[in-house]
């Protein structure tokens, strides 16, 4: 397995290296599933405890990445969420995983302040702990090995200025999930390029187990205030509700539309030109890659990314990708 | 119990068939699960998960046999612990200056439900629900208008000072101190149901309402105190959770409404009012712990949860059905 | 004799034009029982809810030993020992017999801390309702009793929670004979002890061998009143059909 020594989470540089480093990874495992599994290899399991609900697209497409990793290495790997965004419920799940003493746990860390104290508790028992997905500042000081995913504040800000650059004046930020931090700093750091391009921007709450509510409120806030010209909402359980609401709006309105987050009506939207583009954290990586890190960690104590971040984006699917990524995505590997 | 006395020793099977489930459910995930579940370390992790819903179920289970729903309980515990960061995280306030705070605001929460249900007479369910929007609504909106956010950290309470002994800490075994909170609570609100005169009049009051006003019981004054009790308990768990995770987001208590009555139906008590046991809502909680951290522990995709969960309440209805007709005599 | 616990002078209600009682006067004797009759809608259910307080008569006006009173609420009525027994509203079913025995008046003991008295109440619930002869345990579920056990029971507790003056709603309606008996012989017994007893009753057998005094209402005026004595159960079907 290749080693990367320690690389600055904000360079792009070096997040391009990170992200070659992985790939390399991902083919490191496929090269060694080729062999028989050993039985040392049968007998290592990893828990995946993370805060996606069952039901949102995006979080599945991690769970194939977990489930794929698991299939090509010939390790056991169990994937559990909650079915709502519950933190605390997460730390429940994560305590009982910890008595089962497993060889690995992946957990994503969408409140930092809930689930530090049993992060540091499962250290405590000596098992090895990779972050993914939300999470990235507070990793490191949890004693987490490394954090597999995207910063969340500047994939908002690549977003702003993508946005800004498209013409947009005054934006709506859409959050699906109240109470998310990882997501609260979406918008914060797509207000904030949008500021420092000298744009305003608000943010409307919605909820994301309630579609129908989440279009009228969607619409009603456009109907409210006419000077709204672009939209980002956080995630395809939001993108799929304002897809609709756009629709019930006048048609001689342009709305600069994108999102956070592959669905497969998020990249139909963007193959279509509805929407300018869709922000991809690659996710099936964040599943994927833990699942080979781990099992190598076990197998060897190397580890990539010296105790820093893994970057698996942002990527950025546009008009002229999203066909391709359309064939992935039926796969459910993107 | 007013059932249970004619019993006699065939009290615990009769009375509490909770607790035959707790028995089948503990053995099956002793076996699924093995070692890691039967251990010490798995017997606190699900008694862990189970201790706050234990006690909002125990003092919703007196507000069932009192023969009303709360609905908006889930939303309490967010309102009070929002609340709670907002007075200390952001205003500054001290901890225990702000607790009285939380527990009359809770107190007030209780008190509207309990008051609109007596004088308007509609049910309970609905007039709850209301309240469960309105708490929701005000947290997330309230919060993002002072604090700019829906996730406050920070409470800043010190490992070894007075309130993180009595709210955050551990107990030997890996428990929180949350269970020693749950277990006192099933003790008193036991003993009140039984040995109280207010455990009298709430059974009447649930059990027969008309008949209960006829015999001189202030039903709207047993009612109104059930509902302020259960908005206590939200605010209980708030605070526990607020300490012990360091802080609070808008939508904390989720769900906690129908996973409180869930226990307390498994616990045995009926739907219909007028019938049921704390003991068997305080089992229903550590069911409901043991199916979630069981799951957990047999690596079974966590959906598989809910599935259970309705298979049980299922199972817990039907029972509840014959024991009515059994109790009423029209079996 | 000695003067009425219970008077009732010239009493009328109305509501708008209808006259749902007018002026009825009608005495409640200790260790006498008065059986009122007529037929729906002749103004049984009005006097019993002025003499019990749920509703002020517009005319006319109440006595208790003699001295003028009015009654607020069904709850200064029952202070005053008038207690209203009706039929499905008087016992929660799914509470143990002692517990609603006690309902409303539950024997506390412990200074600091005021707890049930379990071990009176029972004792209470069994001496009173074996004073009735009636027997049944007191630690059944009401809603496991027969339909005359629960009206007996429902007769006994009111008289152990002070009642100088009964009002029975209809008592013996939907029992069998057997049943509609012993609820009979308990309200034999309550007068016995000296209460004073307003029986109302659809059914002339039960009014002929129970009452002392009977009272016949017909479109809320008094159309009869008579000594039980002196009238056969004939006679009284006769004169409340016509």
């Amino acid at each position: 397995m290749t080693r990367i020594s320690s690389v600055s989470k904000h360079s792009p540089m070096n997040r391009r290296i990170l992200m070659v480093g992985a790939a390399l990874g991902i083919l490191a495992s496929a090269c060694t599933s080729e062999a028989q599994p050993t039985d040392e290899r049968a007998g290592i399991r990893i828990a995946v405890v993370t805060h996606g609900q069952s039901a949102d697209p995006f979080w599945s497409v991690v769970a194939n990445g977990v489930r794929d990793a698991a299939a090509d290495l010939g390790v056991r790997a169990d994937y559990q969420a909650p079915t709502r965004f519950d933190p605390i419920e997460m730390s429940q799940r994560i305590e009982a995983i910890i008595a089962a003493k497993p060889s690995g746990l992946v957990v994503s860390i969408p409140d930092a302040a809930a689930l530090s104290a049993v992060i540091k508790r499962a250290v405590a028992a000596g098992i090895p702990v990779i972050s993914i997905n939300s999470g990235a500042d507070v990793a490191a000081s949890l004693g987490v090995l490394v954090h597999v995913g995207q910063s969340e504040y500047e994939a908002g800000v690549a977003a702003g200025e993508r946005m800004a650059a498209a013409g947009a004046q005054h934006a709506l930020c859409v959050n699906q999930e109240i109470g998310n931090a990882g997501l609260d700093q979406r918008c914060r750091g797509f207000g904030d390029a949008l500021a420092r391009a000298g744009k305003t921007s608000k943010v409307l709450g919605v909820e994301l187990a309630n579609p129908d509510d989440a279009r009228q409120r969607i619409a009603g806030a456009f109907r409210a205030d006419p000077g709204l010209d672009a939209m980002l909402t956080l995630g395809p359980t939001g993108a799929e509700p304002a897809l609709g609401a756009l629709q019930q709006l006048d048609s001689a309105r342009s709305i600069r539309f994108a999102t956070f987050d592959l669905s497969p009506r998020v990249l139909e939207a963007v193959r279509d030109g509805r929407m300018l583009f869709a922000v991809d954290q690659q996710q099936y990586l964040q599943g994927y890659l833990p699942i080979v890190l781990l099992t190598k960690y076990v197998e060897t104590l190397a580890l990539p990314g010296g105790g820093k971040v893994i970057a698996t984006g942002p990527g950025f699917v546009t008009r002229e990708t999203a066909a391709r990524v359309i064939d992935l995505s039926a796969r459910g590997i993107r | 119990m007013a059932f249970a006395e004619a019993v006699g020793p065939r009290r615990f099977l009769t009375e509490l068939p909770a607790l035959g489930g707790a028995l089948i459910i503990w053995s099956l995930f002793a076996i699924l699960a093995g070692p890691a579940f039967m251990g010490a370390q798995g017997a606190a992790a699900y008694l862990n998960a189970a201790a706050p819903l234990g006690i909002i179920a125990v003092v919703v289970s007196l507000l069932m046999i009192g023969g009303e729903f709360d609905l908006s309980v889930g939303s309490t515990i967010g309102l009070c612990g929002m609340a709670l960061m907002l007075l200390v995280g952001q205003a500054g306030w001290p901890f225990w200056a702000a607790l009285p705070v939380i527990f009359a605001l809770a107190g007030a929460v209780g008190f509207i439900n309990g008051w609109l249900v007596v004088k308007t007479g509609l049910p309970s369910f609905l007039v709850t629900l209301a309240m469960l929007f309105v708490g929701r609504g005000l947290t997330i909106a309230g919060t993002r208008r002072l604090a700019g956010r829906t996730q406050l950290g920070g409470l800043g309470v010190r490992d070894g000072s007075l309130a993180h002994t009595l709210f955050g800490s551990d107990l030997p075994g890996g428990l929180h101190v949350t269970t020693a909170w749950w277990i006192g609570l099933v003790i008193i609100a036991g003993w009140c149901l039984q040995r109280s005169r207010f455990g009298n009049w709430v059974f009447a009051v649930g059990g027969h309402a008309d008949a209960a006003r006829n015999a001189g019981v202030p039903v709207a004054r047993v009612k109104i105190t059930l509902f302020m009790a259960t908005a206590m308990a939200a605010a209980l768990v708030a605070l526990l959770q607020a300490v012990r995770y360091d802080g609070a987001d808008a939508l904390r208590g989720e769900a906690m409404e129908f996973r409180a009555i869930v226990a307390v139906v498994i616990g045995g008590t009926l739907l219909t009012g007028g019938y049921g046991t704390v003991l068997g809502a305080a089992l229903g909680a550590l069911i409901f712990g043991m199916v979630q951290q069981g799951i957990v522990l047999t690596g079974t995709d966590a959906d598989w949860f809910q599935v259970l969960l309705g298979v049980l309440l299922l199972v817990a209805v039907l029972a509840n059905h014959s024991l009515r007709k059994r109790l009423l005599g029209t079996a | 004799m000695k003067p009425p616990i219970l008077e009732a002078r010239e009493l009328s209600v109305g509501y708008g034009a209808v006259r749902a009682l007018e002026r009825v006067s009608i005495d409640l004797h200790a260790g006498s029982v008065t059986c009122v009759m007529g037929e729906n809608g002749a103004g049984k259910s009005t006097l019993i809810r002025v003499l019990s307080g749920v509703i002020q008569p517009t005319a006319g006006q109440l006595l208790l030993d003699g001295g003028a009173v009015r009654f607020a609420d069904p709850r200064a009525a029952r202070k005053a020992g008038v207690v209203t027994v009706y039929q499905d509203l008087a016992l929660v079913p799914l509470l143990s017999v002692w517990r609603n025995f006690v309902l409303g008046a539950e024997p506390l003991r412990g200074r600091w801390l005021q707890r049930l008295d379990v071990a009176a109440a029972r004792a209470a619930a069994e001496a009173q309702l074996a004073h009735f002869e009636i027997r049944v345990d007191v630690n059944r579920p009401v809603a496991r009793l027969s339909g005359g056990e629960r009206q007996a029971v429902a007769i006994a507790r009111a008289v152990h929670t002070g009642a100088r003056v009964l009002i029975l709603d209809e008592p013996t309606a939907a029992l069998a004979v057997a049943q509609a008996d012993r609820v009979l012989t308990t309200i034999a017994a309550v007068r016995d002890r000296g209460v004073a007893v307003l029986l109302v009753t659809h059914n002339p057998q039960h009014a002929v061998r129970a009452a002392d005094r009977l009272v016949v209402l017909k479109h809320g005026r008094l159309a009869a009143e008579m000594g039980a004595a002196s009238i056969g159960i004939n006679e009284l079907t006769e004169l409340m059909s016509q």
